[in-house]
């Protein structure tokens, strides 16, 4: 069943568009063919243009930055895009950090839930929502409609316990975390992932758990008499949480049952993805200074880690890397997904391409180019994003250190970094974009968070990230639109309604994408579900035809999709 | 008594031109040249000598010296036991026969020369010798067995203790050598030297207070000898003790301003502080005061690079290549510069950095990070049969280093050698968690400690 959806788009007014690019030109452009636009006219126009302000976004990041120095002071904070009142349009959700016993903040710290108010505005309507306070210090947020009443739900993370808010489907949010079982109490949980490893319709939820930690017990480490935060290896890791989703508004701990509670690390990043296309959805998890796990599903309820194997857990020489965050895509197109994990300064951030399925990946991190531009940065947030819809994964990092005396040992690492836009070249080799992609990227920032969705609804995606003790920044893409597209929104029936696991291959003009809707990803945070598949690098489409694998294993066709709109397709019953 | 020796081989060198058959004379002429060190004179001489005289007891004692000075063992241990009385009348003719049948791989032999010693009329100072050569050719049960004969009769206790405490050390007996120099400390010996010995013996027992505190000591009653600042330096380093390491730098830069390797423990300090940019002006100050040190201008090339200059760095590797062409260390430390740039996509580094590590391989073949370099290249080419190879030589070379192991398992999957891959990666989690270990002082988030 397709439905042609509507979405309410943002009157392009609001973006500061160059005057060829108002609506009346814009249709011109459209009648000339996207792909045929002039490339000088193209290059003009940043990719991205920070609307932050215009949108009326002034949270702040409260860290509880104190004199112990508590690596939880430099770890936060998420966000989440969602549409949390089922209007159409994305809303945006910042998770705050919290208070130390020494680092009090003068206001009451608080989250921030943004609606999108469809005129490029947004409003702050945390505490009507019901979630602007937390009973803990603060760390991400997974969105996830876990009783597939169509409405998004919030697992927020955070020290020492985590909570889960049930949308009400009336703008508000009820905090049922002790009733559903899910508080991962005593512990730092890091990022989290729905996924419905059992396939029964339900969404499950993996919990990325970082460092045994206390606030009573303050690690002591200097730099140059500078009292400064201590190296991730000054602390213990913990288990991964693996919570079953009982149907009934309760969850079971089953990380002992699964396995999972084996593994223990310094888990930071999560994602989801079926990694060897057998139907069933397989964890990556980001460990920092932890090997990283590639945890495959045994369809019976437990995993086992493939990480050896696939030679991911390490870099070659046999070390753990700082991995922070993580996102899985096909960058080489061959139809297996790829992991791109965000890691420490001198590290790189590895990109790691599957070789059709076999393992091991292949470390293509110097080949494609990001060693190169990531040598310089830790980075936490990521995410693939074909900003300019031309059919290639590209990649967006976001950087900040950790050590604000870095500076002082090193003239080539700084502690505020730019984020990072890397455009795929089609055969997974990335070309830095700084130069155009706007100032943002050339403005030094301590980011931590990152989410991806199309907030305007105009077929291209958005960014926002978040910024330690600061504003966060969203990013209006001001290209993506410029090629042809298609956006699908899945709904599942007999499968989790958020369609999380599935798998869409679409064709076109003897081409062929494919995307998964992947649980979790990037850092402490979540992205628009919703898929956009860029036709920029294709023949000029009328039509294309989509298969979609469902995660309950249903194989659906559609056919004849129109591009540049989004479409909404229901699981068949 | 040099003078005198100069003046009566010059008049039998004149007694022999006036008359060269003189054998009195030639064998005078031989006796003195030995004693003035000029063996090769001494042994030309004898030879003339031994032609005419070969049975001469005197002269093929002599000789026998004389090769063993020359370090013709063969020769001399032929010579010397041919004349077994005369070796037996003095100590150090005996030890020149132990050391020449240790030479030559005959330790009972050397072994039973060296008894000789036990019952000489020499006492206790011929057993002194004859241990501290045991010790030298690295006998070392036969130098305890020597040293412990004379302990209660050797008249300086503070110097047998310390020589046969070192046996012990050397003998890796670092417990008893402990406990041998802690007995001296007992009976009131104070002297830098035995804290000294008695810091790596508790370093090599993992006990880093202990030697910590042995070196203070030695430092107090030692305070002229800059050793005890620098090996205290280097224990708090291998210790990962870097804040106290940096102090004790600090102290010895304090103490000796015009000491080049005082610097040098300071920027290797810093260096792994991370504090790069002050390693950068140590290892800069190091080069300055001796110029010809290898290891402080590859300190500085390394800080340099550490800091982010690459240009510098590669300016400074390059010229350091060339003022000591024959450093592996330097050839190596370049080539791993070199792969970093060749990470960062540069091919063209990623070609040199092999060749330097040929180099480096060429000029010492024992540095196994050279071969585990060179294998990890080939790995990342896909050649796991060139890799093998190197890796294999790497393995062999140092054994415990986990990353090794890391990459021969890579190897062996490659080449489906699974049960070997299996025991390489159970080498590298065994190794890995050792590692682990020793770095488990927390640093400041972001520090390299390379």
């Amino acid at each position: 069943m397709i439905r042609l959806m509507r979405r309410k788009r943002v009157p392009a007014l609001a973006k500061r568009w160059p005057l060829w690019l108002l609506p009346g030109a814009a249709a011109i452009a459209c009648c000339l063919l996207p792909w045929q636009a002039e490339p000088q006219a193209r290059a003009e126009k940043d990719i991205f243009s920070d609307v932050t302000a215009e949108a009326g976004i002034t949270w702040k990041q409260f860290n509880g930055e104190s004199p112990d120095r508590f690596l939880i002071e430099a770890m936060g904070g998420g966000v989440g895009f969602l549409d949390f009142d089922g209007d159409g349009l994305l809303d945006i959700l910042f998770i705050n950090g919290g208070e130390t016993p020494r680092g009090k903040s003068p206001n009451p710290v608080r989250n921030a839930l943004y609606r999108n108010l469809g005129n490029g505005r947004f409003e702050d309507v945390a505490a009507k929502a019901g979630i602007d306070r937390l009973p803990f210090y603060g760390m991400g947020v997974a969105v996830g409609d876990y009783d597939n009443d169509g409405f998004p739900d919030l697992y927020i993370t955070g020290y020492p316990a985590s909570a889960l808010y049930h949308n009400n489907r009336n703008g508000t949010f009820t905090d049922v975390t002790d009733k559903s079982g899910v508080k991962n109490l005593g512990r730092w949980a890091a990022s989290a992932a729905w996924f419905d490893y059992d396939r029964d319709g339900l969404l499950d939820l993996v919990v990325a758990n970082y460092v045994q930690f206390s606030f009573s017990d303050a690690k002591d480490c200097e730099y140059n008499g500078i009292r400064t935060y201590c190296e991730q290896k000054a602390y213990a890791g913990l288990p991964l949480t693996l919570y079953h989703n009982n149907g009934d508004g309760t969850f079971t701990d089953v990380s002992a049952k699964s396995g999972l509670q084996k593994f223990v690390g310094r888990a930071l990043g999560v994602v989801s993805v079926d990694v060897n296309d057998d139907g069933w959805p397989d964890l990556f998890v980001a460990r920092d200074a932890s090997p990283n796990l590639l945890l495959i599903n045994n369809r019976d309820g437990t995993f086992h880690d493939a990480a050896l194997d696939a030679e991911v857990a390490y870099d070659p020489d046999g070390n753990a890397k700082a991995g922070m965050g993580v996102d899985a895509g096909d960058v080489n197109e061959d139809g297996r997904p790829d992991f791109v994990v965000t890691n420490f300064n001198d590290e790189y951030h590895s990109l790691l391409v599957s070789n059709r399925g076999a393992f091991p990946y292949d470390d293509w991190t110097a080949p494609s180019h990001l060693a190169a531009y990531t040598r310089k940065f830790v980075g936490w947030g990521t995410h693939f994003i074909d900003y300019d819809n031309d059919g290639h994964l590209d990649l967006m990092i976001v950087n900040g250190h950790i050590n604000p005396v870095i500076e002082l040992s090193r003239t080539d690492v700084s502690y505020k970094e730019p984020p990072l836009l890397l455009r795929n070249n089609g055969k997974a080799v990335f070309e830095n974009m700084k130069a155009r992609a706007g100032p943002v990227f050339n403005t030094h920032y301590d980011a931590r968070g990152l989410a991806v969705g199309d907030f305007d609804n105009d077929g291209d995606l958005d960014v926002v990230f978040t910024c330690l003790k600061d504003r966060p920044v969203l990013l209006r893409n001001n290209v993506g639109q410029d090629n042809p597209w298609i956006g699908i929104e899945l709904v599942g029936t007999k499968s989790n309604r958020d369609a999380i696991g599935a798998k869409l291959q679409l064709r076109t003009g003897g081409h062929q994408l494919v995307r998964w809707i992947n649980g979790g990803s990037s850092y402490l945070s979540s992205h628009d579900k919703r898929v956009i598949f860029g036709l920029g690098g294709t023949p000029a489409p009328r039509a294309a035809d989509l298969e979609i694998t469902w995660p309950s294993g249903k194989v659906q066709h559609v056919s004849g999709l129109e591009p540049n709109r989004y479409h909404k397709v229901v699981e068949p019953q | 008594m040099q003078k005198k020796l100069e003046e009566s081989t010059a008049l039998f060198s004149k007694a022999l031109k006036l008359d060269p058959n003189d054998l009195t004379a030639r064998r005078y002429l031989a006796a003195n040249l030995w004693q003035l060190h000029r063996p090769e004179e001494a042994k030309r001489n004898l030879v003339i000598f031994l032609e005419a005289e070969p049975r001469d007891r005197q002269s093929l004692l002599l000789m026998g010296m004389v090769s063993e000075d020359l370090k013709d063992y063969a020769t001399a241990a032929k010579m010397l036991a041919s004349v077994p009385d005369q070796v037996r009348e003095r100590p150090e003719s005996i030890v020149a026969l132990a050391r020449s049948y240790y030479h030559l791989g005959e330790t009972a032999k050397a072994r039973e020369t060296l008894n000789a010693l036990l019952g000489h009329p020499a006492g206790p100072p011929g057993v002194f010798l004859g241990a501290r050569i045991a010790a030298e050719m690295h006998d070392f049960e036969t130098a305890e067995k020597l040293y412990k004969a004379i302990r209660s009769t050797y008249p300086d206790r503070a110097a047998l203790g310390y020589h046969l405490a070192l046996a012990q050390y050397d003998a890796q007996q670092f417990g008893d050598a402990q406990q041998t120099l802690n007995g001296l400390v007992d009976a009131g010996v104070r002297n830098g030297e035995l804290y000294n010995l008695l810091a790596w013996c508790y370093q090599k027992q993992h006990r880093t207070d202990d030697a910590v505190r042995a070196l203070e000591a030695a430092i107090q009653v030692a305070p002229s000898e800059e050793q005890n600042y620098l090996d205290l330096g280097k224990v708090l380093l291998n210790a990962g003790r870097l804040p106290a390491a940096l102090e004790t730098a600090k102290r010895t830069v304090a103490a000796y301003p015009k000491s080049e390797r005082a610097y040098l423990l300071k920027g290797q300090t810093e260096y792994r502080l991370s504090q790069f940019t002050d390693a950068m002006a140590s290892c800069s100050r190091a080069a300055q005061l001796d110029s010809s040190d290898p290891q402080a201008n590859l300190g500085l090339a390394m800080a340099e690079a550490a800091t982010g200059k690459t240009d510098m760095a590669r300016q400074a590797f390059e010229a350091g290549i060339k003022r000591f062409p024959n450093d592996a260390q330097y050839h190596l430390e370049y080539a791993l510069f070199l792969l970093e740039l060749g990470e960062a996509g540069n091919d063209v580094a990623k070609v040199e950095a092999e060749a330097q590590l040929k180099t480096s391989l060429k000029l010492d073949p024992s540095l196994s990070e050279a071969d585990y370099q060179l294998g990890n290249l080939a790995l990342t080419r896909g050649r796991s049969n060139e890799a093998l190879p190197y890796l294999e030589a790497a393995e062999k070379l140092d054994p415990g280093k986990s990353k090794t192991h890391f990459a021969l398992a890579r190897v062996y999957r490659r080449l489906g050698r699974k049960q070997d891959s299996a025991r390489e990666m159970a080498l590298f989690q065994k190794f890995k968690n050792l590692e682990g270990e020793r770095a488990a002082v927390p640093s400041p988030a972001g520090m390299r400690h390379d």
